[in-house]
């Protein structure tokens, strides 16, 4: 897979001796954690709750909870997953709390125009308007999408960070692209 | 279903990557000789290799900083947190030291009274400890 390479090159991962020396209480090592994963866990959250005061917050509260639990993790299992659990859990109970913010798998409904859809098709950027037709999606989907096709997680890490079973997984990631796709051939973009 | 209906179900899971190898040839084979199949997958493949590929938003600068700096007071508070309590075993094991010597010294009268006299005093000595450790957190919490 194209992406696939893309990510692993780019996206440097804790290295068991690192996940150790975290483990252990060493502020060094959480100070580096904290940078090795700041652009993929800022995204992650700029993706699901769209606004970057709130993902700010998410980011801290989520390292807060990293050194509260972290003799909980266990050292056998993906630090990564672990990791974007704590951080799911942070953006659920956000959502969770956000007025009009639907988090059922139920059918949905793509709004005819996303909120920032106009002001990215007038500047023109291709990524600016596949990012906005990201957006609109639902969060479910959202994440679905920026954890297989950003993150580069495989289908049962998804699950795993998301408690969700593998076929709502996939269903979420079909229907998610379905949506898109529907609403950029609209438009001419694909 | 036909063959299209059943392939039109999988074009977008085949472009996620995400089809196992016997409904993934079955994609390939259908699209080969249905052109409508064929571009839609192209379609999703586009569609995917640009979600890929999306630029990386960038945090803000002060992030990194002001994370360290909330991670380093709680790592105060957890040291602060350890220490107190280290302090409280150390006490109450000297209490009970001086009172087992004081009991074979002077009998078991001095015993309770010295006894009775270190739990109170603790006792206001540990409610004086909380008030200040919720100040010094208002404080903070302040600045
Ligand atoms: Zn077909």
């Amino acid at each position: 897979m194209i992406y696939q390479a893309a990510i692993d090159e780019n996206f440097p991962v804790a290295e068991p001796t690192q996940v150790a020396r975290l483990r252990s209480g060493d502020p060094a090592a959480l100070a580096d954690a904290v940078g090795l994963y700041q652009h993929r866990l800022y995204r992650y959250f700029l993706r699901l709750v769209r606004d970057a005061a709130s993902a700010d917050d998410l980011f801290q509260q989520t390292w807060l909870h990293v050194v509260r639990q972290i003799h909980r993790y266990d050292a056998a299992r993906s630090f990564d997953t672990w990791l974007f659990a704590i951080a799911h859990n942070a953006a659920m109970d956000l959502l969770r709390k956000r007025p009009g913010e639907s988090l059922d798998d139920r059918e949905f409904a793509i709004p005819s125009r996303a909120p920032d859809a106009l002001s990215a098709v007038l500047a023109g950027e291709r990524a600016a308007i596949l990012a906005a037709a990201m957006a609109a999606l639902p969060a479910l989907y959202r994440e679905a999408l920026t954890l297989r096709f950003e993150e580069g997680m495989k289908l049962e890490e998804i699950a795993e960070v998301t408690h969700a079973p593998l076929s709502t997984v996939k269903s979420r990631v079909q229907r998610g692209l379905e949506a898109m796709r529907q609403k950029l051939t609209r438009r001419d973009l694909l | 279903m036909s063959d299209h209906e059943s392939v039109q179900q999988l074009l977008a899971l085949s472009a996620a990557g995400l089809l196992d190898a016997g409904e993934e040839r079955l994609v390939r084979e259908h699209a080969r000789q249905c052109a409508a199949c064929a571009a839609e997958l192209e379609e999703f493949a586009a569609l995917t290799a640009g979600l890929s590929a999306l630029p990386l938003p960038q945090p803000p600068a002060y992030l990194l900083a002001q994370t360290s700096a909330l991670l380093a007071a709680e790592a105060d508070r957890r040291q602060a947190a350890f220490l107190a309590g280290a302090v409280a075993v150390f006490a109450l094991v000297f209490v009970l030291l001086i009172g087992q010597t004081l009991r074979t010294l002077a009998g078991d009268s001095a015993a309770v009274v010295w006894l009775g006299w270190a739990s109170i005093t603790s006792v206001l000595g540990a409610a004086s400890a909380l008030v200040l450790a919720s100040r010094r957190r208002l404080e903070r919490s302040i600045v």
